[in-house]
């Protein structure tokens, strides 16, 4: 019952035999394949995150450029805002030193006009009080007194009126 | 009586006696051999078929079981621990199918067990260098060193009478309950002593060698 002989050298020959067989024909294919399952889902992952990490990405890009152009869009709004308000107080001053200029302009034109009239209007009145005088005194007198005479009474007169003669 | 021995199936000229063993075995390796080619055939890589789901699953969980035991750097050991786990596996049951199991003959036990300890040896080599494996067996202390030069022989020695034993022992009872109640009671014992125990024999079989292994690569 209990005897040992060539069967045992048999059998290490059958199980050596049997675990090169298995090896090659169970374990290896099964293992590689379940090394390429875990390859492909480690893949996957991989590239969902590296999806994810670049839409991130981009999102940021995305999120610093409108944040630039709401920046760069207040800006512009302002430097249109100061060159309008510069242009309209330019036009503003000018205007008004438009108006000051004609109004000097027109008051000149006035006092020269004004000047030229009681210029003409001393020597009709002069010409009229000689001819008044003359007629008075029947023209007897020496005309170039009588000149000088009426003259000293308007300035007498004039200087009544204030500076006007000035 | 007679059932215990294992009968001179055939002679060969030089050879010698081939004993019914040796013949079971062959026929299990055709059997192990054909089915692994059968259900490797088709493998995928996406969608597999729910065979291929279980063969992985059963694979995936004896490399997970090894791989636990002896680390994961010296994996190149689990396809002969797998080979002889599923030997041991088909070999304690195939009782079932009337075949004599090939471990109830002590020759069978013997070369696993002289194979286990080849293993465990050369793994201890290889890992650490013939120096370190040649001064491990005086450590802790060197008073102890003809216990663990005899543990070389005394595991697998330890080994192969385990399996022996209960498988002869299982066989032996059961063949007795056959005998002397035919009917029915039979049917438990022969599920405890076919498939239980040869299971669990199988798997303490190769546990253990795993284990002497990783205590040997330390």
């Amino acid at each position: 019952m209990i005897e040992i002989n060539m069967n045992l050298v048999y059998t290490i020959i059958n199980v050596i035999i049997l675990y090169l067989l298995l090896r090659h024909f169970l374990i290896k294919p099964v293992t590689d394949i379940m090394e390429k399952r875990k390859q492909l889902i480690a893949d996957g992952l991989q590239s969902a995150q590296d999806a994810q990490d670049g839409a991130l990405k981009m999102k940021q890009e995305y999120e610093a450029a409108l944040n630039g152009a709401k920046q760069e869009s207040v800006q512009i709004v302002e430097n249109a805002r100061k060159s309008a308000k510069a242009e309209y107080d330019r036009i503003l001053e000018e205007a008004g030193n438009k108006a000051d200029s004609m109004i000097a302009s027109a008051k000149e034109t006035i006092r020269i006009e004004r000047e030229k009239t009681i210029h003409e209007l001393k020597g009709e009145i002069t010409g009229l009080a000689i001819a008044s005088a003359a007629k008075i005194a029947g023209g007897k007198s020496d005309e170039e007194r009588e000149s000088q005479l009426f003259d000293q009474f308007l300035r007498e007169t004039g200087e009544g009126h204030g500076n006007e003669n000035k | 009586m007679e059932e215990l021995n294992c009968k001179t199936v055939l002679k060969l000229p030089v050879l010698g006696g081939i004993s019914e063993s040796v013949v079971v075995t062959w026929i299990i390796m055709a059997v192990l051999v054909l089915l692994s080619i059968i259900l490797v055939r088709n493998l995928k890589v996406e969608n597999p078929g729910k065979v291929q789901l279980a063969l992985e699953s059963m694979i995936g969980w004896a490399q997970d079981f090894f791989e636990g035991i002896i680390g994961k750097e010296n994996k190149a050991y689990v396809p002969y621990l797998i080979t002889v786990l599923l030997y041991l596996a088909v070999s304690n049951t195939i009782g079932l199918l009337g075949f004599k199991p090939p471990t109830k003959d002590l020759n069978v036990t013997a070369a696993l067990a002289i194979m286990s300890m080849c293993v465990i040896e050369f793994s201890g080599i290889h890992k650490n260098g013939v120096v370190h494996w040649m001064k491990h067996f005086a450590k802790p202390v060197p008073v102890v060193a003809p216990i663990t030069i005899l543990e070389i022989v005394i595991r697998p020695l330890s080994l192969c009478m385990r399996l022996f034993g209960n498988m002869l022992a299982g066989f032996v009872v059961l063949e007795l309950l056959k005998y002397f109640v035919p009917l029915i009671c039979p049917i438990p014992v022969s599920f405890y002593f076919d498939i239980f125990d040869g299971l669990l024999q199988a798997y303490v079989f190769v546990f253990l060698t795993a284990l002497f292994m990783t205590e040997e690569m330390e």
